[in-house]
């Protein structure tokens, strides 16, 4: 079990914001993350350097073998969008948590009040969502909801469209309907570092469509909306998401949820996870 | 809410009487919850959400929404119901979901429903059992609440310090003619709720209790 946790890649640091040396956590073990003369570090206790990747803004390692090359989003490459390195938050919650939290649309009109939902716009239609096998992600599309402010570049209300992707466990990328170029997508992703399996830190990041907001305000935006969903992710119970059905009910608002637990399990992601219903 | 959790229930059921049978535990003042709050609250290492509708009806029940796991003493109320204030999820009198937002349509199934524990008001105290009983909530016999305070011991070792048996409600005496009612909290810490005679100066046994909690906390360090 250990290699299907260990062989992925994760987030450690903003490459924009890496010092000589940072030490840090990575699935509970102690790394250290830093710039050098020749670039970019990643070692472990024992100093043993650990791969490297950098990309969206980020710096990623894996403590195992990864079969394969961190995910791409081809539409963050497209030109003229502002690149936002939010920055990071710790959150006392699994990282599976985290994740699941970002998938939800459910929750924004009581988490995020007048800002990306409100009452009495609450209901969910229903959605698409499939594991697409062949890529080995999880994808929710058609997802509809009305905001009454859905970034900082709209005004009024309108209906925003979505859609959900998970590439990788403790990953997710959200593609939402761009209000000044109909047509585009914005990209808000949610890239997860478990500390431990019930600490994370969280790195936003985001690819928009935005001439007209300044990189604090569309920084402070979203660390906004992350703050209202830490008072949320900070007091559930239990911190690890459970995997096995029975300790929770889901409804069909919660597909894309349902659809990513299943996923973990079957890929046998349980770092962060409750498999027995306590 | 699993069949563990009941066992886990009926086991402390048994614990618990065999150390002097409390069936009523003292959680909180009534004025603590005015109508249309909720308020967490930790009894025998069990989390509850106590609250009180808009008619003045108290409640106790799992500090946890069946949804998503959320607490629901984050949650609001409205009119006679409680809200999840993660999805909104209403809860009605019994425990029941009565309305669940994100699908405005649905009824939602009688078997979603909060863990709720019986949960009385008398004397301006809010009592609650963690086990079905018939016993009657304590009479604090005309004396009135004064205050909370929270000890970091456990509540075996408050009652002995007391010199006291522990039940439901001890009646002290004294100057200020008290009566005490210790909620266990965790396995290290317990909170006191203090009743004092109905002509008592509030302030005066306020600083008689924190004195008295000085004492305790002190003899047993």
């Amino acid at each position: 079990m250990r290699e299907a946790v260990d062989d992925h890649w994760y987030p450690v640091g903003l490459l924009s914001g890496l010092e000589d040396t940072r030490k840090t956590l990575l699935l509970g073990r102690e790394i250290a993350v830093g710039r050098n003369g020749a670039g970019v570090f990643v070692r472990d206790a024992a100093g043993r350097a650990l791969p490297t990747v950098a990309r969206f803004g980020h710096l990623w390692t894996s403590p195992g073998q990864p079969t394969r090359d961190l995910f791409t989003i081809p539409e963050a490459d497209t030109p003229g969008r502002q690149l936002v390195d939010v920055g990071s938050v710790r959150v006392k919650c699994s990282p599976l948590r985290a994740v699941e939290n970002f998938l939800d649309i459910a929750h924004f009109p009581f988490v995020h009040t007048d800002i990306l939902g409100a009452e009495p716009h609450t209901e969910v239609e229903r959605y698409q969502v499939d594991i697409r096998e062949e890529v080995d992600e999880v994808w929710a599309t058609e997802v509809k909801f009305f905001q009454p402010q859905a970034a900082r570049s709209a005004e009024g209300g309108i209906k925003t469209e979505y859609m959900y992707r998970v590439p990788a466990p403790t990953c997710a990328v959200l593609y939402k309907t761009c209000p000044p170029r109909p047509g585009e997508w914005d990209v808000i992703t949610l890239f997860v570092q478990p500390l431990t399996e019930e600490w994370c830190e969280v790195w936003p990041w985001m690819a928009l469509y935005d001439d007209q907001s300044t990189m604090a305000e569309m920084v402070s935006f979203q660390q906004m909306i992350f703050m209202q969903d830490r008072s949320i992710l900070e007091n559930q119970i239990p911190r690890k998401l459970p995997l096995d059905p029975g300790m929770e009910v889901p409804t069909q608002a919660d597909m894309t949820s349902v659809a990513y637990r299943r996923w973990l399990k079957r890929i046998g992601y349980t770092y962060g996870a409750q498999l027995v219903a306590a | 809410m699993g069949r563990l959790d009941f066992a886990r229930c009926a086991l402390l059921e048994c614990v618990l009487r065999e150390r002097g049978a409390v069936d009523w535990i003292a959680v909180g003042l009534s004025v603590d919850v005015p109508a249309g709050t909720v308020v967490p609250r930790r009894v025998n290492d069990t989390d509850m959400a106590i609250w009180c509708s808009a008619a003045g009806k108290l409640h106790a029940w799992g500090d946890r929404c069946p949804h998503r796991g959320m607490r629901l003493s984050h949650g609001f109320v409205r009119g006679e119901t409680l809200s999840c204030i993660y999805h909104g999820w209403q809860y009605g009198m019994d425990g029941t979901c009565s309305y669940i937002p994100a699908h405005p349509q649905l009824e939602p199934p009688k078997t979603i429903c909060a863990r709720s524990y019986a949960c009385n008001e008398q004397d301006q105290m809010i009592w609650v059992a963690l086990a079905p009983t018939q016993a009657k909530t304590p009479d604090a016999e005309g004396r009135r609440p004064v205050r909370s305070l929270e000890i970091t011991l456990p509540v075996a070792k408050v009652a002995e310090g007391l010199g006291h048996p522990m039940s439901s409600l001890m009646v002290l005496g004294g100057v200020y003619d008290l009566a005490v009612a210790l909620q266990p909290s965790t396995q290290h810490s317990c909170v006191l709720h203090a009743f004092a005679g109905a002509d008592q100066e509030r302030k005066q046994v306020s600083r008689h209790l924190e004195k008295m909690r000085a004492e305790l906390e002190s003899a047993d360090a």
